[in-house]
C-alpha cells in the first residue's frame, strides 16, 4: 500500500486534489457534494477521485445509494505516517 | 533521402513517444514543485531521459538512414524496440494522467 499511495498521491495528474482528499476526510467522513464544494473541485471529477481512493481501500463509503459519505479505511490509517512525510512539502 | 518503409513507421512511433512523453513530463514537474519527493524527482529524470532517447532515435532515422536500410532484419528489430518503447509509455500515460 506504501508504494501505492505514493504513486496515486504524488506521481499522477490528480495527485494533489486526492491529497486534499484525505486531509478533508481526516476531520469527519463527507460525501462527494460536501467535498467537491469545500476543495472548490467538480463533483464529477470528485467521484473519480473516490473510485481511484476506493480502487486502492484508502477510502471506503457507506450503503447508502444518495449522498454516501466516504470514510478513510483503517488500512490508510495504518499508513498515515507514510500520508504526513508525503504531504509535509504541501501548504508550506 | 529514401527511408525504409520500416524505419519510416519507426521514426513515427518515436514521433508519438515523444508527444506522449511531454504531458507526463508536464504532470512530473508540476507535482515535483508541489511535493519535492525523491519519487516524483525519480520520474521526472526518466521521462527527460526517454524523451532524448526518442529525440536521437528520430535525428537517426533522418540522418543515417542509410546505415537501416543495408539489411531489413535490422529495420525489423528497431521497429519492435519502438513499438515496445510506445505500449510502455502509453501505459504509463493511462495510469498517470487518469
Amino acid at each position: 500500500m506504501e508504494k501505492a499511495l505514493w504513486y496515486l498521491l504524488t506521481a499522477t495528474r490528480g495527485g494533489a486534489n486526492r491529497a486534499r482528499i484525505i486531509n478533508a476526510l481526516t476531520e469527519r467522513p463527507k460525501n462527494a457534494n460536501e467535498l467537491a464544494d469545500e476543495l472548490d473541485v467538480g463533483y464529477k471529477t470528485i467521484r473519480h477521485h473516490m473510485e481511484q481512493l476506493e480502487d486502492h481501500d484508502v477510502v471506503e463509503s457507506g450503503e447508502e445509494s444518495y449522498a454516501k459519505l466516504y470514510f478513510l479505511t483503517d488500512r490508510f490509517d495504518a499508513y498515515r505516517d507514510t500520508f504526513e512525510d508525503i504531504t509535509e512539502q504541501i501548504d508550506t | 533521402m529514401a527511408m525504409g518503409t520500416l524505419i519510416t513507421v519507426a521514426a513515427v512511433l518515436a514521433g508519438l513517444n515523444t508527444l506522449l512523453l511531454l504531458p507526463l513530463v508536464g504532470v512530473w514537474i508540476r507535482n515535483y514543485t508541489t511535493f519535492g519527493t525523491g519519487l516524483v524527482g525519480g520520474l521526472l529524470l526518466f521521462a527527460v531521459a526517454m524523451l532524448a532517447e526518442n529525440a536521437v532515435a528520430i535525428y537517426f532515422f533522418f540522418s543515417m538512414a542509410s546505415f537501416y536500410s543495408g539489411d531489413p532484419g535490422v529495420q525489423q528489430a528497431v521497429l519492435v524496440l519502438r513499438g515496445l518503447q510506445f505500449v510502455a509509455i502509453a501505459a504509463l500515460s493511462y495510469t498517470t494522467l487518469r
